[in-house]
């Protein structure tokens, strides 16, 4: 009779995390898998069935030049955008946390670019820096500082930095959040008594702020990572991958495969390698997050 | 004396951050100002003077242009539809997901952000080829309750992420007291939790909403005939007209970018505490 009381209980319990489950399980791990068999088969995006054909498809993607630029140009992508929207976004953070007025004003504005729909984040910049009605291109000449015209995204040296700049304007906030809410979790005394001891605000900053942010700024490094190595919209919708393939990803190299071309199967196989190598990068970040922790953060 | 050079040191840093502030401020703003000063100027202004701030003509025409001529109105009913439909479930799932993990499963939940940055690692784009695949075969192309169910993708995992936060801060005591009364576990879960984790449930739930209404790799892929599309694309597609007008582009732009900037304002608090504590294990 216990047994069966607690039976009861039991199911009642996981009928809470059931549906999480099977949204979890039929969304997101099943088309894990499906995509797997695919990226081994040569499926067609309109025509219907498909052959089994091993590793035709990976052979066929790792013996292509536009895939190992594309794999190129999201490392770059990532490491560039990553590194930009860290630095902003932390020197936001500290400079927030040292004002006192206007706090909340500052952070109100400061997050606008985190709300923007990636629709909006490439017409908005595509608007500003249009090469002809543009707002800065013009600007630019008229206060002197260009000739004519910059354009930023069809010239082959200004398109790169371009796109990385927007994409630290829109991920920075993100970065600024994340950071003020975990310094202000450092306690104030342990600052009072470093500065009592003759501490310069650098060793304070080295000494007991990093050492009590680094495992959030750490997960945050790890999730900003994955967002951007997996993004499409962005520079999709901005430079579609050109000007001549320069600002293709990863991504955008899967969607041209699958979409354009109409081979899924590729498509697939293209995304699965995808997987694979952001699977080995967070392995090594988990790493040190796990090493920091252990010696206790 | 050390007090006085650290009173100084204070003034000069507050300076520099007012500034460095200040400028990052400007640089936040200024494309939201750009697509609504863009918005409502008149035709050839843009073209005339590209740099000018202010409009010479105020201007509604292009809003009208954007909802009366180009049908832009049916599209923000379908992200409307599909928003808040994603929304709903994903809550209810989330929410029941969420508090069974931390109060039924906490060695599960030890383990849970591992897993949800797993799923988190699956590319959007990967997922994109089943999906349409499994979408083509169930006829659910072009369908709004198709869109909805591939939504859950993403939104269930955020939302679950941010409410394990806020489920972790409820006293076991208060709902064990109402155990003893005899309450079962889902009128506890109603009667009880939600009420206390209320406006951390509101901030989750508008936070999906910004994400499922900004959505648009899902949308391209499954909603391809103009009058299905949810604004994102129906954007995208306006842009690939040959005669494009800018100023009608801004007034579509706006009518998509305020809600989000808005909802977003005023949850951006709760949300940003809710990422923190679910991010501890």
């Amino acid at each position: 009779m216990k047994k069966i009381n607690r039976f009861k209980a039991g199911m009642a319990s996981f009928c809470f995390i059931l549906p999480a489950l099977l949204v979890v399980g039929l969304l997101l791990f099943y088309p894990v898998v499906s995509s797997l068999f695919y990226s081994f088969t040569s499926k067609h995006l309109i025509k219907s069935g498909c052959e089994f054909v091993w590793f035709e498809n990976y052979v066929r993607i790792l013996r292509d030049e536009e895939f190992w630029s594309a794999f190129l140009t999201s490392i770059k992508w990532t490491a560039a955008s990553l590194l930009g929207q860290v630095m902003v976004g932390f020197t936001a953070a500290l400079a927030l946390n040292r004002i006192r007025r206007g706090r909340g004003l500052y952070r109100t504005v400061l997050i606008i670019p985190w709300a923007f729909p990636s629709i909006i984040l490439a017409l908005s910049w595509k608007w500003i820096l249009n090469g002809v009605f543009g707002f800065l291109p013009n600007f630019l000449v008229k206060i002197g500082l260009c000739d004519t015209a910059p354009q930023f995204f069809s010239n082959s040296n200004l398109v790169f930095p371009t796109l990385v700049f927007i994409n630290v304007w829109f991920g920075a906030p993100l970065i600024m959040v994340n950071v003020l809410s975990a310094l202000q979790t450092v306690p104030q005394d342990q600052y009072e008594a470093a500065q009592l001891d003759g501490a310069s605000p650098w060793q304070s900053f080295v000494h007991i702020t990093l050492p009590h942010i680094r495992v959030v700024v750490g997960l945050l490094m790890v999730l900003r990572t994955i967002w951007v190595f997996n993004n499409f919209d962005t520079i999709y919708l901005i430079t579609g991958g050109g000007p001549a393939g320069l600002t293709q990803t990863m991504p955008i190299y899967a969607y041209n495969t699958g979409w354009g071309l109409k081979q899924l199967g590729r498509s697939s196989a293209v995304t699965v390698v995808l997987l694979i190598f952001l699977l080995l990068v967070c392995m090594l970040y988990f790493k040190l997050l796990d090493k920091w922790e252990q010696e206790g953060a | 004396m050390a007090n006085k050079k650290a009173l100084r040191r204070g003034w000069f840093g507050r300076t520099v951050s007012y500034v460095y502030l200040t400028v990052l401020s400007v640089a936040a703003a200024f494309p939201l100002l750009w697509i609504l000063l863009s918005s409502v100027k008149g035709k050839g202004e843009m073209t005339g003077d590209p740099t000018a701030f202010l409009p010479k003509a105020f201007t509604l025409d292009n809003y009208t242009t954007v909802i009366g001529q180009l049908g832009f109105g049916g599209n923000i009913v379908n992200s409307v539809v599909v928003a808040f439909s994603t929304t709903l479930i994903a809550v209810a799932v989330s929410a029941l997901g969420a508090y069974g993990v931390v109060r039924f499963f906490p060695r599960f939940g030890k383990k849970i952000t591992r897993v949800l940055i797993t799923t988190y690692m699956f590319p959007p784009i990967l997922l994109a080829v089943p999906y349409s695949i499994v979408m083509g075969k169930a006829g659910l192309m072009n369908n709004r309750g198709g869109l909805i169910i591939v939504y859950l993708s993403f939104s269930v995992p955020y939302a679950i992420w941010l409410l394990v936060g806020f489920f972790q801060t409820v006293p076991l005591e208060i709902e064990e007291a109402a155990r003893v009364d005899g309450a079962g576990k889902l009128q506890v879960f109603a009667q009880v939790v939600l009420p206390i984790v209320a406006p951390g449930l509101v901030a989750v739930a508008i936070y999906t909403f910004i994400n499922a209404w900004n959505e648009f790799l899902y949308s391209l892929i499954l909603m391809n005939s103009s009058g299905k599309m949810t604004v994102a694309v129906a954007l995208k597609s306006l842009e690939g007209q040959e005669v494009m007008d800018w100023g009608v582009m801004m007034a579509a732009a706006a009518l998509v970018v305020i809600p989000s900037v808005l909802f977003f304002m005023l949850i951006q608090k709760k949300i940003a505490y809710g990422l923190a504590a679910g991010s501890v294990k």
